[in-house]
């Protein structure tokens, strides 16, 4: 148990900028995610942390203790990996107990860990199996099994999801957060994929090009996102962002949502878009509701019609597809019907709820 | 199958029937007379009696053996090195490996005799061992770093973050999972050593340092052939060899990392 504290963190390959200027502070016993796409550097990040990479800038603690210079095997860490990594020429306690063994522990307390762990995972029949014997799913626990005997400071994740399929993923996902309410441990985990990131995280971080974009708790970056990138990224399906003209008529500011059609600009924002001349604006999918299932809230909001392009039926739900400003939009229609292409449906959107963007920065107004 | 193995069984058989036979005409495929004479004379009690077979066979052991030794714990060493970690010219000095061994052992022979003879090194069982050590290295070296390249890093990275220092994380992680490997290299080095002729034949003189292959020499005189003793001296070269790659041969389990990793 321990606190991770990161100052100034950098990471450089050559003149490539991997992680630039990281500054973060993560509690004990939290559960924190780091997602982002590809090469934003959340897994550099977490490579610095566990010592698998030298840094290039910065310091990192873990407790107290400044560890830039110590060995992967001094700084009281675990790491799962997203191929599992489990060693194929030892059974699943060897496995297990390998760490105890190295640090020398007695047999008896290794067995008594071993034993531990495998009741906390559901692998007692599987003890005496070697790697090749396992299931992904089975392979998935072995690894994390193996990272719990140590009760490390902190445990970091590589993706450990990504290689499993859509339904071992969703149980091994809660399976995770269990153990991590069982184990109350620091736990740092990497992932690309934001319904991991949403659901498992107490804070969520997403980065971009080596950068920081936000930190927040998963319902903060939902809500309140703070630049396009953000905005898209969480979310799924991710929020339509369209890029209009902001139109001043007889002293009323509109937004020109599509040809012919001007949105009231959001009363508690108007002074902000007065200046600007383009704005891009965010609707999450959800709050672009079809008349006929809206609440008496958002029938006061403001409303629109368009013809569906396309109709994709989720059973729950049917996202609807057609196009403002040239622009694929998706909305949720909720206690779902058949719905023929081309048909019209009315659209009810309260305009708190909308998101605006700055046209050049892209920051949220 | 047959082609390779129809000379190995001539020679078997030409071990165990007195010469006088072999030469017969017309060729007599199977012996009237079984004898095990020419072992007898190798390796009599009282001494040999045609051929210092015994020192012979000491000499190619040694020498074999240790050249092995040497070449594989060098190899296991570089090769790791080459699949693990990046230096400067490292894909030159990958290549200049590579060519040495392109380069035929016969013709630095003479450079070597002058060189050797220089350094008091001729006739020497440690002599030989340099000699095939330098030409199974890069060998060895090439065939580790391969295996040691399908182990995936994050082996020895979990192995760390595990507790082990990068020599731990080698010593009971990687090395176990490049075991068939490194038993394939220690196979072909050891039979290059000891089936090496041209080199052997230059640098040994004597019972001192000369192994089994130049040891056959000593059953051509100037007027005849002792066809029988070199076969049975051959026989006494081939069973060893045939031993230890069958000893060997069980551990070359290929795909023994299946399963640690997402396949």
């Amino acid at each position: 148990m321990a606190e991770v504290n990161l100052k100034n963190l950098t990471k450089k390959y050559g003149d490539v900028v991997a992680v630039q200027d990281m500054n973060l502070k993560i509690p004990h016993n939290e559960f924190l995610v780091l997602v982002g796409p590809s090469g934003c550097g959340k897994s550099t990040t977490l490579r610095m942390i566990a010592g698998l990479e030298e840094i290039s800038g910065g310091e990192i603690y873990i407790g107290d203790e400044l560890v830039n210079n110590k060995d992967p095997k001094d700084r009281n860490i675990s790491m799962v990996f997203q191929n599992y990594a489990l060693y194929p020429h030892m059974t699943v306690e060897q496995n297990l107990g390998f760490s105890l063994k190295i640090a020398k522990v007695n047999p008896s307390e290794i067995e008594e860990k071993v034993t531990e762990a495998v009741a906390i995972l559901g692998l007692e029949d599987l003890r005496k199996r070697k790697p090749s014997q396992l299931s992904g799913g089975q392979r998935q626990r072995v690894a994390m099994g193996r990272a719990i005997v140590r009760r490390p400071d902190a445990f970091l994740f590589d993706e450990p999801l990504s290689n499993l399929d859509a339904k071992l993923r969703t149980q091994m996902r809660t399976e995770i957060k269990k153990l991590h309410q069982k184990l109350k441990t620091t736990v740092i985990y990497v992932t690309h994929d934001q319904v991991e990131a949403m659901t498992l995280a107490d804070r969520i971080i997403i980065m971009r090009e080596g950068f920081i974009e936000q930190i927040g708790s998963p319902i903060e970056v939902f809500n309140n996102p703070v630049n396009v990138f953000v905005a898209t990224f969480i979310g799924s399906p991710p929020m339509n962002v369209i890029e209009c003209e902001v139109v001043n008529e007889n002293n009323n500011l509109f937004i020109k949502i599509d040809k012919d059609m001007l949105m009231p600009c959001p009363p508690s924002k108007k002074d902000k878009l007065k200046k600007s001349p383009k704005v891009y604006v965010g609707i999450r999918a959800e709050d672009i509701v079809p008349s006929e299932n809206s609440t008496d809230a958002e029938k006061k909001g403001w409303n629109f019609e368009k013809s569906i392009d396309l109709a994709e039926p989720l059973g729950t739900e049917t996202q609807l597809f057609f196009k403002l400003n040239d622009k694929d939009v998706i909305s949720r229609m909720y206690n779902p019907r058949v719905i023929e292409v081309g048909e019209k449906i009315k659209f009810e959107v309260d305009l708190e709820k909308i998101h605006l963007f700055d046209h050049e920065t892209e920051k949220a107004i | 199958m047959f082609i390779t193995c129809l000379p190995g069984i001539w020679i078997f058989i030409s071990a165990f029937r007195p010469n006088a036979e072999i030469l017969s005409k017309p060729a007599n495929w199977f012996p009237d007379n079984w004898t095990i004479y020419e072992f007898t004379q190798m390796f009599s009690i009282e001494g040999y009696v045609s051929v210092p077979a015994f020192d012979y066979l000491k000499n190619s052991i040694i020498i074999s053996l240790t050249s092995t030794i040497i070449a594989i714990t060098i190899g296991m060493m570089g090769g790791y090195a080459f699949a693990r970690f990046n230096f400067k010219g490292k894909n030159k000095i990958f290549l200049g490996l590579m060519l040495a061994r392109a380069v035929p052992g016969i013709s630095l022979s003479l450079p070597l005799f002058i060189l050797w003879a220089k350094l008091g090194l001729i006739n020497t069982s440690f002599g030989v061992i340099i000699v095939y050590v330098a030409m199974n290295v890069p060998f060895t070296i090439w065939l580790t770093d391969g295996f040691f390249r399908q182990i995936p890093k994050e082996m020895s990275e979990v192995a760390r973050t595990d507790g082990c220092t990068r020599l731990q994380a080698f010593w009971n992680v990687e090395l176990p999972l490049a075991g068939p490997g490194i038993a394939a290299a220690g196979i072909f080095a050891f039979l290059l050593s000891w089936n090496e002729y041209a080199l052997a034949s230059v640098l040994t003189r004597t019972i001192a340092s000369k192994t089994l292959p130049i040891g056959m020499m000593d059953y051509l005189s100037e007027f005849t052939i002792n066809w029988a003793g070199m076969c049975a001296i051959a026989v006494v070269m081939i069973v060893p060899a045939v031993i230890l790659t069958f000893i060997v041969q069980k551990h070359l389990v290929s795909g023994l990392t299946f399963g640690g990793v997402k396949g």
